[in-house]
């Protein structure tokens, strides 16, 4: 693995020899390849990347967020998919004290496919901005976007999710899902699942679920034993585990781990 | 296998489209000037206080900017509007009273008929004012009031003077400020505690002059404990110029009282229709919303219910359908702003032909609405790749005791339903119509059966087989 320095990103580690054109900090993944990039902020930064798969490529990029508390952070990603190419995302915004941040993917060659993994967590006075937009212009793309968030303390998040079915997408799919799980009564969630479309061939569906958590699940959990706050952290892991799961990294999926079971046992 | 396409029809509009012979007996200049507002107010005696109202909303209607989202509203220009249109005609309680032109009008549109078989109140409003208003004397003898929006100016003003546009003031936005300066006509309703009216009451307003607006108000209090069903129909013929509908609905929900609000909106395909509808819903209050959106050229429509009591409860059902020329920008909102209140909100769109419907809603559960549910659902069905289907839904929510969900769906009619039906001996162009059918049957079920009726005519479905 080889470890880069660059675009205010604090630390990236990348699998194979990815191109990278320095003048306009474009990152290209080759014809036919596949690749992983990781991509860990820990300082307040503001990063941007720019991605473009070529037919065939397939990529994995992974971008984990664990500023601390006082931390500012914007950062943007961008990909640009040929026919047959593949992108994988998973997103981790569980740091800093307010993050903005934008994903947008153009899904521009036929049978082209994104899949999309984010979670985020909010506490204390924290603010979360997401804005993710997939745009499918290809024939038969698809796009999956799932995201899981949990809210404590007075924390406020605004999560804007946009599937965009292109006229000329015919047989495309694009499937989009959002649940947030409600620990505190100060928190305010916004979600804004928005759904385009100028294509009639195609199948779109979203759908979002905000609550407390299930008080089912926290009774079993507490009669095994178990106190209010440590099945609190139980359920909320549960729910974040299917986008940690993800992480190639063992180690920084620990960190990721200890970082959030700290975070949840504070409140 | 070749992909047939469902070319659905486009609404039969003969039968609105008659146009009569416009010679009102009074006419406003083109425009929007205070000596306009001044003389609409004193062709229609208004008190003074309302007059005042009529001046300062002018005044915040020219302070106001136009709206900066939804659909193009460049075409729409106010001062080639005539706000107020007199028709010659006197309101009366007798249909034979009504002037020849004006009667057939509404014979045509199966008023009188409707009135004589399933209706316990009618309103029917030709261009500003309302020419004929009935209810049935049972009903007075109960104290329900219902009855045009001057008389009721008249007769119940203290009333009117504490509930006109107080839900909607018209610093709202700028066509309630327009509503507020140059309203006429409408329906005003009580219904007083405890009286359930069991037969729907119904409102239907006609626009005949070209180039006019139509600014009715309807005001309706539903007071503890009491229900009701009201209807309201809308039309107008198509012109070359642009006609204008801004409305006002403002719906009082009381305690534990219900109300059903069912509405087949179809104008003409040169009206801009800038509605606004607001429920008020009191403690354990029920407003149920009936929707059917067919009609005019560009639609900015989202009947927004305030669940202001604990237990409130709101049903939404709505139906919009998109065709040539038509941007129909609809949806719906409920603010949660006490505990348990709950709201579900069902809509179906159909886009076809270049046309673009665009569904639109705002969920909002204040801090101190704990317990609050609401399940959004929203399906979009597109008949070809001209036209366009979007959705943008909105939730924002506090606290941590809310359960609200949200789902929406997008597509075409599907093949494999289409398969499965003609594998059942149903030729494919009954397949495919009864599935457009069956797509808006939640809404046509929710309306008495002549409207359901009158919304199936509307959605006239033929089949052609095209190659590809």
């Amino acid at each position: 693995m080889r470890t880069w320095r660059w675009l205010g990103v604090n630390e990236a580690k990348v699998g194979e020899a990815l191109l990278m054109d320095t003048e306009e900090k474009i990152i290209t993944v080759p014809e036919g390849s596949r690749n992983s990039l990781v991509v860990v902020y820990r300082r307040e930064s503001h990063g941007q990347l720019k991605i473009r798969l070529e037919e065939g490529a397939e990529l994995s990029l992974t971008r984990v967020q664990l500023l601390p508390g006082d931390a500012l952070h914007a950062g943007s990603v961008e990909a640009v998919v040929a026919a047959g190419a593949r992108f994988h995302y998973t997103a981790v915004e569980a740091g800093g004290a307010a993050s903005v941040t934008k994903l947008t993917v153009d899904l521009q060659g036929d049978e082209s496919a994104a899949d999309v993994a984010a979670l985020y967590l909010g506490d204390g006075q924290r603010s979360i901005d997401m804005n993710y937009l997939i745009r499918q212009q290809g024939k038969n793309t698809t796009a999956d976007m799932q995201v899981r968030g949990a809210l404590l303390g007075e924390s406020r998040k605004i999560f804007r999710g946009t599937l965009d079915f292109l006229r000329g997408a015919k047989g495309s799919q694009g499937h989009e899902n959002e649940e947030v799980v409600l620990l505190s009564p100060k928190v305010r969630n916004r979600s804004v699942p928005l759904m385009l479309s100028g294509e009639d061939d195609v199948d779109g569906h979203h759908a979002v679920s905000v609550g407390k958590m299930d008080e089912n699940k926290l009774f079993y959990l507490m009669s095994r034993g178990l106190d209010l706050a440590e099945a609190r952290r139980l359920v909320v892991e549960a729910a974040f585990n299917p986008v940690l799961e993800r992480v190639p990294d063992q180690a920084l999926r620990e960190e990721i781990d200890e970082y959030i079971k700290g975070r949840l046992s504070h409140d | 296998m070749e992909k047939k396409k469902t070319f659905v029809e486009d609404i039969e509009r003969t039968l609105y489209d008659i146009k009569n012979e416009d010679r009102p007996v009074y006419k406003t200049q083109q425009g929007l000037t205070e000596d306009i507002i001044r003389d609409i107010s004193r062709q229609k005696h208004d008190p003074d206080w309302m007059l005042q109202f009529r001046l300062k909303s002018l005044d915040v209607y020219n302070h106001t900017p136009m709206p900066t989202w939804g659909p193009d509203l460049s075409e729409l220009n106010m001062d080639e509007i005539v706000t107020y249109v007199k028709p010659d005609a006197k309101m009366t309680g007798n249909w034979k009273d009504v002037p020849e032109d004006i009667k057939d009008t509404f014979d045509r549109l199966g008023i009188p008929e409707a009135e004589k078989k399933s209706l316990a109140g009618v309103g029917a409003q030709y261009d500003s004012e309302v020419v004929y208003h009935s209810i049935q004397e049972s009903l007075v003898k109960q104290g329900v009031v219902y009855t045009d929006m001057e008389t009721a100016l008249v007769e119940h003003e203290d009333l009117v003077k504490e509930y006109f546009m107080k839900l909607v003031p018209p610093k709202d936005h700028k066509f309630v400020a327009l509503h507020g300066a140059v309203w006429s006509g409408g329906s005003f309703v009580y219904v007083p505690e405890g009286v359930q009216v069991k037969i729907p009451l119904q409102s239907y307003f006609r626009l005949n002059s070209p180039g006019a607006g139509q600014f009715e108000h309807t005001l309706i209090i539903v007071e503890k404990g009491a229900s009701l069903h009201f209807i309201e129909g809308c039309s107008a013929p198509k012109y070359n110029v642009t006609n204008l509908h801004a409305g006002c609905v403002e719906l009082y929900v009381k305690e534990g009282a219900r109300l059903r609000y069912s509405t087949i909106e179809n104008w003409s395909r040169n009206m801009m229709n800038l509605n606004t509808k607001r429920a008020l819903v009191e403690k354990d209050g029920i407003i149920e919303w009936v929707s059917g959106s067919f009609g005019s050229h560009v639609s900015m429509l989202y009947p927004c219910s305030i669940l202001h009591g604990e237990n409130a409860r709101c049903e939404f059902t709505g139906v919009t359908f998109a065709s040539k020329g038509q941007h129909l920008d609809t949806g719906a909102s409920v603010i949660h702003a006490a505990p348990h209140t709950s709201a579900n909100i069902s809509t179906r769109t159909i886009s076809k032909a270049g046309g673009i419907a665009a569904y639109r809603s705002a969920v909002k559960v204040t801090p101190d609405a704990h317990h609050a549910k609401c399940s959004v659902n929203c399906e979009s069905l597109m008949l070809d790749d001209i036209s366009r289907s979007d959705t943008l839904p909105v939730m924002d929510i506090q606290g941590d005791e809310a359960d609200i969900g949200h789902e929406a769906k997008i597509g075409r009619i599907s093949d494999e339903a289409v398969f499965y039906l003609m594998s059942r001996g149903i030729s494919e162009d009954e397949a495919r119509a009864m599935i457009v059918r069956g797509f808006v049957e939640p809404i046509a079920k929710e309306l008495p059966l002549e409207y359901a009726v009158e919304m199936n005519n509307l959605v006239n479905i033929e089949l052609e087989g095209t190659m590809g």
